[in-house]
């Protein structure tokens, strides 16, 4: 589904990932690791297409088309989904106008026909109910005066309403507290735990990976992948640190 | 003929000013010809519909308005050229207009037209006014306001011209406890100078002058306002939000005025600009000329661009970079368009503004 190849890419002229490979399957879900800075949140927003992100070398490809090809609204079309670590407040553009825009943008581009406002809110509506946001808050602008962790219920929220193919999660879990992670857990596993669909998880701990459980843990340190293994990886980097590893 | 003066950009209160263009607009052919206008009207209350400066009479339904001499006059250098027939609105005490409010049109077909009007409203009268703009050529209004003690008139103002020039100049007197909120939106594709004088002329009156104004390709805006609380216990509010893109300019000069009797006054100015390109210009001046020692006054003047971690999230979510542009921009005028009370007008006006704003960027 996803295949990078030997990806370098420089923030403000400064070489951040430096040769970074990793193939995603269809039904497969990926944990990334790895201490700050290393590039991590980079490696998102490369494949969401952020502005000022330069590709300067390698390949990424998804469901066979270039996806770096692509401006950042294609790639969301495309069925590509990225939960920020800081989601954005957009002051004066409500969470239902935004999220009906969103979806219907996509659908438009894929050729389909856009979602009626009716059925807009009934898909609104369960999603918000699964995963604890109030239809109150879905009717307040993006983000703002959201907590730290009502923002990262609503990157799930979002994820639900578009239903995206690959999901991209970068440090879904921080801010959540013990009730919020697992609701969120649970709502990833709904959501994109489908054969034909994949997720990549960024994160820092352990914790998340009880309810989510990844099918490879991967490290990424200093721009590139440092070691692949299964769920256990995660449980001894718990325990030992990245030292051994990323040294 | 006489020939036309016109003032100077090497004046302080001109010098953002572009009339260059008006010679010519004055000099040219009015066809007369005005169709296609029924998108204009947003209610079923009187209406007027000026073509030219002159009153079309089949198609308007006058109500309380009459039109005629109007008995006023201004030395400012724009609205001295508005004098002859015009409009005029007298409200008796206690009385009011007709549910809704009273639309104007007025369309320009080329040529100039220079029109006066006076609103008088007595005691605790009320009145609601839509002025909407169109057509081509130059559009010249003084507009004379008295309001008697506790009166309440509400206006909102469209300008939604092809092309072509609006020039319009308020005076304005409030008496004890009378409130004036005027807004105007500036969405179509002429130029403009909108010019006010509003003095809260009794204890504990109440105005509010502000609005969006949107310019694009080589279009300018011109807004300069004058509040002055000559009263004590007086409110001012002036919001406005100017948004320039291309080569346009959009400028404000705002002013607030507390003479020295004028204890308590509460005045408030919010400018805010927004480029969406960086080749555009945003001019802003808030002024404050305080006489009095009792006073809350405050004023803020910000000058930015969109924000691009916003315009990042919302296109990683699918929506496409002219919508999400148009999008955020709708959200940095709402503000000043939410001042408009009449729900119909308001949906008319944010209409205009989201048309002018699916148009262009
Ligand atoms: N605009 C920028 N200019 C220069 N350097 C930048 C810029 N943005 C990010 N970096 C640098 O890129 C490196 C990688 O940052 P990134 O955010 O990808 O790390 P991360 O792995 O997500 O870390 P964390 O675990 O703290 O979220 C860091 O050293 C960071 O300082
Ligand atoms: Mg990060």
């Amino acid at each position: 589904m996803l295949k990078i190849e030997n990806l370098h890419a420089d923030v403000d002229g400064k070489a951040i990932l430096k040769g970074l490979s990793l193939t995603i399957n269809p039904g497969e879900i990926h944990a990334i690791m790895g201490p700050n800075g290393a590039g991590k949140s980079t490696l998102s927003y490369v494949l969401a297409g952020r502005p000022g992100y330069e590709v300067t070398d390698g390949s990424v490809t998804f469901q066979g088309e270039d996806l770096l090809d692509k401006e950042p609204h294609e790639r969301a079309a495309a069925g590509v989904f990225l939960g920020f670590q800081y989601p954005v407040e957009i002051p004066g553009v409500s969470n239902v106008q935004f999220l009906r825009e969103a979806l219907n943008a996509q659908r438009r581009l894929r050729g389909e026909e856009p979602l009626s406002g009716g059925d807009f809110l009934k898909r609104a509506r369960a999603q918000a109910d699964a995963l604890g946001l109030s239809m109150d808050m879905l009717k307040r602008p993006v983000n703002v005066g959201f907590s730290g962790g009502e923002k990262k219920r609503n990157e799930m929220v979002q994820m639900g309403i578009i239903d995206p193919t690959l999901a991209i999660l970068d440090e879904t879990d921080s801010g959540l507290d013990i009730d919020a992670l697992r609701t969120v857990g649970h709502g990833i596993n709904t959501i994109m735990r489908k054969p034909d669909k994949a997720v990549l998880l960024i994160t820092h701990y352990q914790r998340l990976l009880d309810y989510v459980k990844p099918d490879f843990v991967h490290v990424l340190a200093a721009g590139r992948i440092v070691r692949t293994g299964g769920a256990d990886l995660a449980l001894e980097l718990e325990r030992e640190g990245y030292g051994a590893i990323a040294a | 003929m006489s020939v036309l003066t016109l003032p100077s950009t090497r004046e302080e209160a001109w010098r953002w000013s572009d009339l260059s263009g008006l010679e010519a607009l004055s000099a040219a052919h009015a066809t007369g010809v005005a169709a296609d206008l029924d998108s204009h009207w947003i209610g079923d209350g009187p209406r007027l519909l000026f073509v030219d400066g002159r009153l079309d009479a089949g198609r308007s339904r006058p109500g309380p308005v009459t039109v005629g001499t109007v008995d006023a006059a201004s030395t400012h250098p724009l609205a001295r050229l508005a004098g002859g027939d015009g409009w005029t609105l007298a409200v008796h005490k206690d009385g009011a207009t007709p549910p809704g409010a009273i639309e104007i049109v007025h369309v320009a077909t080329g040529g100039a037209s220079h029109v006066p009007a006076r609103i008088v409203m007595a005691e605790d009268a009320q009145a609601s006014i839509v002025e909407t703009y169109v057509g081509d050529g130059w559009a010249n209004r003084l507009t004379r306001i008295e309001l008697g003690r506790s009166a309440r008139l509400m206006r909102a103002i469209r300008l939604v011209q092809g092309s072509g020039f609006t020039s319009l100049r308020d005076e304005a007197v409030l008496g004890a406890g009378a409130s004036l909120v005027t807004t105007i939106l500036g969405a179509g594709a002429g130029g403009s100078r909108l010019d006010a004088f509003v003095t809260l002329d009794g204890a504990g009156a109440y105005a509010e002058h502000g609005g969006a104004l949107l310019a694009r390709d080589s279009q300018r805006h011109d807004a300069a306002v004058v509040v002055r609380h000559a009263e004590p216990e007086g409110t001012s509010r002036q919001l406005w939000r100017a948004v320039a893109d291309d080569q346009a300019t959009t400028s404000m000069a705002a002013r607030v005025e507390v003479a020295r009797d004028a204890q308590k006054t509460d005045g408030e100015q919010s400018l805010r600009g927004l480029m969406l390109k960086r080749t555009a210009t945003v001019n802003l001046k808030p002024e404050l000329e305080i006489f009095a020692d009792d006073v809350k006054c405050a004023h803020g003047a910000t000058v930015g661009e969109l924000d691009a971690q916003a315009l990042f999230y919302m296109t990683s979510r699918g929506i496409t970079p002219d919508r999400a542009r148009a999008l955020l921009t709708q959200a940095f005028i709402a503000d000043a368009l939410s001042r408009i009370g009449d729900e119909p007008v308001r949906d008319a006006f944010q209409a205009a503004a989201e048309a002018w704003l699916e148009e262009r960027i």
